[in-house]
């Protein structure tokens, strides 16, 4: 039983509140006694504080506290921990304030703690550190050597033939970089902590799961997760940032406990770099060989990130090449280098929006090798069942998205031959790349309360950040009861609903939505019961029976029907490949002179199944794509490796696209529903929109100008000097 | 930020007099630099005098030019008719610098005033011997990307952020300030300084004075005019190099021409030479493409900067065929 | 010297200069630091406070604002933190960003490099100022209607932005508009979404 039609476009059920500023984000809630907590950080990179002099801030006015390394009350679960990491990179763990160890550039050295915002920045501002410093390393290429296998990622080869990518009739062998990109949601991170006495803690954070929040609280502090409450009802993006609650949360809410009072800290724009994840600095080489008429034959594709001293941060780069294309003989290795950083963490499209830029620019560079139509060169090696896993995939229509697009775009009317077309000055390129994710359903539970007034409420602890998670499962109410839209409410980002997992990997309609089709199933089943039905948009009593729905539930002592329901994929998706699937088309216009590239025309498609709402869905994917144009485009995070310490980490010289960077972007959406993912027939569409993009970019500025560039962003220094 | 006094004052002398009380002292205008320094604790006034009040923001025609007041917004200026009429480089430059917002707050004096965005002159925990002297120049042999291919020296490799400074020094203006002993007129070129042993100065104001107009004397540029700002995105970020052109084409000959460039120099910088070269040959992109390898004679790389020695001519024979409707 | 000037030196005498007058706690630095930290806690801080702190007289969305704040407190951090009109963000603290835009006397500004006290005798509105009670804007109307808009953080600098965007007459082409509203980044990436709004307002030709 699913949803077999398809959903109507509405606006955003929380819109409103967006439009008018009454959305209230975690630094927003009047807190009464809140205080304002400052963060002081190391301008060293690796070593030991020698000494550190808070007096001065201490006696400046209105300040509480100042916490370092040596006041900072303990925290019973890291100490627990110990400071032994048990990782292959072999670093000792990271707890803030916990040792005079210095980790990373950025890294916090003390907390100022006062009653105005100004006073504790001024505060910050007085106090005083040496350092012990050590030798640093931040420089992935310097640092190559240290390459190890991350635990959770082991080599992957297919075929007898692992030689077959360097023997092939045409090999092609490039290496590119991906580099450091920082998510930058604009709302800044931080935490909102109180206390009631010792043990009762609640929170008002910045995170893409209230439960994982409660959980790392609760973990940390030893303390029943019950006694821990987390609010995040608006989310002012996350984009993976916030799928970590980060120490420095951890920290403050000691801190809140040891001076009694609320505290509050709100990360600087410059703290988001180097304390909330990254996406990490990634250099692959890919290998791949064909046959003169373009049938692939091998790929190999090896990938080394960055990660921490003290965390062997993971992500699924290599993933694509294992499974994309029908090519009989795949080997790809992931490998990781410890450095003396900051831990990175998914970002948006993640590893596979990396990995995505690598193949897909090597697949556009093989289509020119071979002399064909880069469109055409992934039809031929299209793979009909998932050749990694051996599996039929769930759905892939991803040949019809590649018509729809390529029709759209006018992909088949441009010149193909690279650096053939003008418009005045500049040159013209069309380029194209696919993205695909997996289509991940995880265990989610919903509560849903049927009022006496015909209102329902559904109440998950899931997220929003930013996609519409609450106008989706709306939607999906309004379709399994008939229940008019504004007569559903769906309440979301508190720790005390019926749990859900982290808003993250493009799950949430997939798993949170299940639950919510499942409950509203149960809802109705539990009407039928009671002699009513849902009819025509509000509850009637049931064929022969006379009593209304405030009748049934008045001789029944209650105020309204209740409900919750847990949810999980079943058995039948082992046996299914799943994936979510996009096309992107680029039309750019290339500067010679000036070597500027300007993304003049996006024709963007998903395959992601049956589109549940499809206002916010279309929205995701723009969003996606521009994300996808600052990766291609703008997006560097610039470390002085001198100092291990970032030199553009702020808004304007870490350059997010602005409006004027991003044309009117046209999504297309193949709105086929999946048999097999979940009863709405969807699949996830957050990573897909960006996976994918850069490639499609890259390969548009190749065929305007013959330059092939592989190293991101591609900016105008890049190609005049290419 | 600091704590610090703050004095509100309505006339240009009380302004100066405030000014005399503390030695930390600084005027406040749109603030949009100064407020920003003053977060990143790079400058930290003891004094701010607000001359907001001050009345020093018309816009107003003189026998012999423009006056615009060093109070007037950016956008005023970039709005202004007059402006647009008789100096339309200056109006295009102003709109290619920060956002509208910006623009809003931001005055002429105060643009005039605005420090380097070079990185470690912005990070306290890095060296620079601008915002410390004698603590190093971090960007040599750092992330010198954005960094000055004219003028440096080995103390100093920044350069100026002004988008309007390009087009004043290109269009002749003559700065007015005022101080404790009175007024004193500095011709635009004159202002800003290269940066030598002294790069904690970046212009030839001196401590006490304030800037109170700019005068823009009228000339024959106006039907061609470009400002061509190359970036690293489309709007809202400082420029890679900028070049502000100007000229008057009499029967395909330059009868008179200005060119200046932005992103490249510790100060606006004029290309007097190739102007020279210009004048009276023919508009061709030949032409133009000499006299942009003339600008770029005592061009130095900083090695991540390189590129700016292919960037900055191709940029300036661009302008100049824009300017020329050639494009 | 005129009388503002003398006022002004008054009333926002640096704490450094009080604390060289103040007699007291001249004698303080000569105690142990715990002493000191427990004068200033008491009578000296809160002296102190109110010769630190100026006052200020705003309008802010139609309504007389009389407060005493310290000059270094921003525009946005007063809304924010002291008038909990929090619908006003802040996103870099730079002027960076726009999410913190607001208008100043019809003119769109980033608060968070406006001092507080320069807005003396002005008028501020805000994103909670612009609709008419419960109608909204129409700028308000259209962003919802468009989904210019995600995680909804950059959505009231973008909001009080496009109005002025408007009212500036840089709404003629969806290049202009893209152009005039490059000083609001939205890491969500609405652009397409927000432009058209903007475009749908300005040819609906409802007053805005």
């Amino acid at each position: 039983m699913g949803i077999d039609k398809k959903s109507e476009p509405i606006n955003r059920v929380d819109g409103r509140a967006k439009v008018t500023g009454k959305a209230k984000y975690f630094a927003e809630f009047e807190v009464p006694g809140v205080t304002f907590c400052v963060m002081v950080t190391s301008p060293v990179t690796r070593g030991t504080i020698t000494t550190i002099n808070t007096k001065a801030a201490e006696r400046a006015p209105g300040v509480l506290a100042v916490f370092t390394h040596l006041n900072m009350p303990a925290i019973p679960g890291w100490a627990e921990q110990g400071n032994n990491s048990k990782l292959p990179s072999g670093g000792e763990r990271y707890h803030m304030l916990g040792s005079n160890k210095i980790l990373f550039n950025g890294q916090p050295v003390a907390l100022v703690i006062a009653d105005t915002l100004e006073r504790a920045q001024h505060a910050a501002s007085l106090v005083t550190a040496t350092y012990n410093k050590a030798e640093h390393h931040t420089d992935l290429l310097k640092n190559k050597e240290k390459a190890a296998m991350p635990p959770r990622m082991g080599d992957y080869t297919r075929g007898a033939d692992t030689n077959a990518h360097n023997t092939a009739p045409v090999v092609l062998k490039a290496d590119y970089t991906v580099p450091i990109e920082v998510h930058n949601p604009m709302e800044l991170a931080g935490i909102l902590a109180f206390w009631e006495g010792d043990d009762k803690l609640t929170v008002y954070a910045k995170t893409q799961g209230v439960k994982s929040t409660q959980r790392t609280l609760a973990g940390a502090f030893k303390i029943d997760e019950k006694n821990i409450q987390v609010y995040a009802e608006f989310v002012g993006g996350g984009f993976g940032m916030g799928l970590r609650t980060w120490p420095q949360e951890v920290v403050v809410a000691a801190a809140a406990r040891a001076v009694k009072k609320p505290v509050k800290l709100v990360l600087t724009r410059d703290q988001m770099f180097t304390l909330v994840g990254y996406r990490p600095y990634t250099i692959q080489h890919i290998s791949m060989g064909a046959t003169q008429d373009g049938q692939l034959t091998g790929i190999y594709h090896e990938a080394t990130a960055e990660t921490a001293s003290y965390d062997d941060f993971t992500e699924g780069t290599v993933g694509m090449t294992r499974f994309m294309y029908a090519c009989p003989n795949v080997t790809t290795k992931y490998r990781i280098v410890p450095l003396d950083r900051g831990v990175p963490i998914w970002m948006r499209g993640p590893g596979e929006a990396t990995g995505a830029f690598a193949l897909e620019s090597a697949i556009d560079e093989m289509a020119y090798k071979v002399n064909m139509d880069p469109l055409q060169f992934r039809l031929k090696n299209f793979a009909e069942t998932d050749p990694e896993k051996n599996k039929p995939f769930s759905s892939n229509n991803l040949k019809e998205a590649y018509q729809l697009g390529s029709e759209r775009i006018g992909w088949a009317k441009r010149n193909p031959a690279p650096a053939s077309m003008k418009d005045g000055e500049w040159l013209v390129g069309y380029g194209m790349s696919t993205g695909v994710f997996g289509a991940h359903r995880g265990e989610s539970t919903c509560r849903a309360q049927l009022n006496a007034d015909g209102t329902l409420l559904l109440q998950s602890a899931t997220s929003d950040i930013g996609p519409g998670t609450s106008t989706a499962m709306v939607q999906i109410a309004h379709e399994v009861t008939g229940l008019p839209i504004e007569k559903i409410r769906f309440e979301l980002g508190n720790a005390a609903f019926p749990p859900s997992g982290s808003q993250g990997g493009s799950a949430t309609v997939s798993s949170v939505g299940s639950a919510v089709f499942d409950v509203c199933t149960a809802l109705k089943g539990m009407l039928t019961e009671a002699g009513l039905s849902f009819d025509n948009g509000t509850v009637k009593p049931a064929a022969g029976k006379s009593d209304g729905l405030q009748e049934v539930l008045s001789k029944q002592n209650k105020t309204f029907f209740e409900v919750t329901k847990s949810s999980k994929g079943g058995a039948e998706q082992e046996k299914y490949s799943m994936y979510s699937f996009s096309i992107h088309f680029a039309e750019v216009r290339v500067h010679p002179a000036t070597g500027v590239v300007r993304v003049k025309r996006v024709v963007t498609v998903a395959d992601s199944g049956r589109i549940v709402s499809p206002k916010t869905a279309a929205s995701q994917m723009i969003g996606g794509v521009t994300g996808g144009i600052g990766m291609a485009l703008t997006e560097e995070g610039i470390i002085d490796h001198r100092f291990g310490r970032f030199v553009n980490n702020n808004l304007a010289d870490y350059h997010v696209p602005v409006s004027a960077d991003v044309p009117h972007i046209e999504t297309i959406f193949v709105d086929k529903p999946d048999p097999i993912t979940n009863p709405m027939g969807s699949k996830g569409m957050g990573e897909i929109a960006l996976i994918g993009f850069s490639a499609a970019v890259a390969n548009a500025v190749y065929h305007a100008t013959g330059k092939r560039i592989r190293e991101l962003p591609i900016t105008p220094d890049k190609i005049l000097s290419a | 930020m600091n704590q610090f006094s703050y004095v509100r004052v309505t006339s240009k002398e009380s302004a100066i007099a405030a000014m005399a009380k503390e030695k930390t002292a600084m005027f406040l205008a749109g603030g949009t630099n100064l407020v920003d320094l003053m977060k990143s604790g790079v400058t930290s006034p003891e004094r701010l005098v607000d001359i907001n009040n001050v009345p020093l923001a018309t816009i107003e025609e003189t026998k012999t030019g423009l006056r615009i007041g060093a109070l007037a917004k950016n956008t005023a200026v970039a709005e202004n008719a007059l402006v647009i009429r008789h100096f339309p480089l200056l109006s295009q430059a102003l709109k290619a610098g920060a956002s509208p917002q910006l623009r809003n707050m931001a005055t002429v004096g105060g643009n005039m005033m605005q420090r380097t965005r070079c990185h470690y002159f912005y990070d306290s925990a890095l060296p620079c011997n601008k915002r410390n002297p004698g603590s190093g120049c971090g960007a040599i042999g750092g992330f010198n990307r954005m960094h000055a291919i004219f003028g440096a020296s080995d103390k100093c490799i920044a350069v100026h952020p002004s988008d309007m400074c390009v087009a004043l020094t290109a269009l002749d203006a003559v700065i007015t300030v005022a101080g404790p002993k009175g007024e004193r007129k500095i011709p635009f070129g004159d202002f800003h300084r290269l940066p030598g042993d002294t790069p904690e100065q970046d212009n030839n104001l001196q401590r006490g004075e304030l800037i109170i107009a700019v005068d823009i004397p009228f000339n024959q540029l106006s039907a061609h005019t470009h400002y061509l700002k190359v970036r690293d995105r489309a709007s809202y970020a400082f420029a890679l190099v900028s070049v502000g052109a100007a000229m008057q084409i009499k029967g395909g000959n330059i009868a008179d021409v200005r060119l200046a460039m932005g992103g490249v120099a510790h100060k606006p910088w004029r290309l007097k030479e190739a102007e020279a070269w210009l004048k009276g040959k023919p508009a061709t992109e030949e032409n133009f493409r000499k006299a942009a390898g003339m600008a770029m004679t005592n061009a130095k790389s900083q090695g991540g900067n390189e590129f700016k020695l292919t960037l900055a001519p191709n940029t300036i024979v661009e302008a100049l065929k824009t300017a020329a409707g050639q494009v | 010297m005129d009388d503002q000037l003398k006022n002004g030196e008054h009333t926002g005498t640096s704490r450094r200069s009080f604390l060289k007058k103040s007699s007291l706690i001249t004698a303080l630095a000569l105690t142990p630091d715990t002493v000191i930290k427990a004068a200033e806690k008491g009578i000296d801080e809160q002296i102190a406070s109110a010769i630190e702190t100026m006052p200020l007289n705003v309008t802010i969305n139609g309504v007389k604002q009389s407060v005493r704040i310290e000059p270094r407190v921003t525009l946005l951090d007063l809304l924010r933190e002291r008038l909990h009109l929090t619908g006003t963000k802040k996103g870099c603290d730079h002027g960076q960003c726009g999410a913190c835009t607001v208008h100043v006397d019809g003119q769109r500004v980033n608060s968070c490099l406006t001092l507080a006290l320069t807005t003396e005798g002005r008028n501020v509105t805000t994103i909670e100022g612009l609709a008419d009670g419960d109608n909204l804007h129409p700028m308000q109307e259209a962003f919802l209607e468009h989904d210019g808009f995600q995680c909804g953080y950059c959505t009231p600098g973008q909001i009080m932005s496009a109005v002025c965007c408007i009212r500036e007459g840089h709404a003629n082409t969806p290049e202009e508009v893209r152009e005039y509203m490059s000083g609001n980044i939205c890491r969500c990436g609405a652009y397409s979404n927000i432009v058209d709004a903007i475009m749908d307002v300005k040819q609906g030709g409802k007053k805005v």
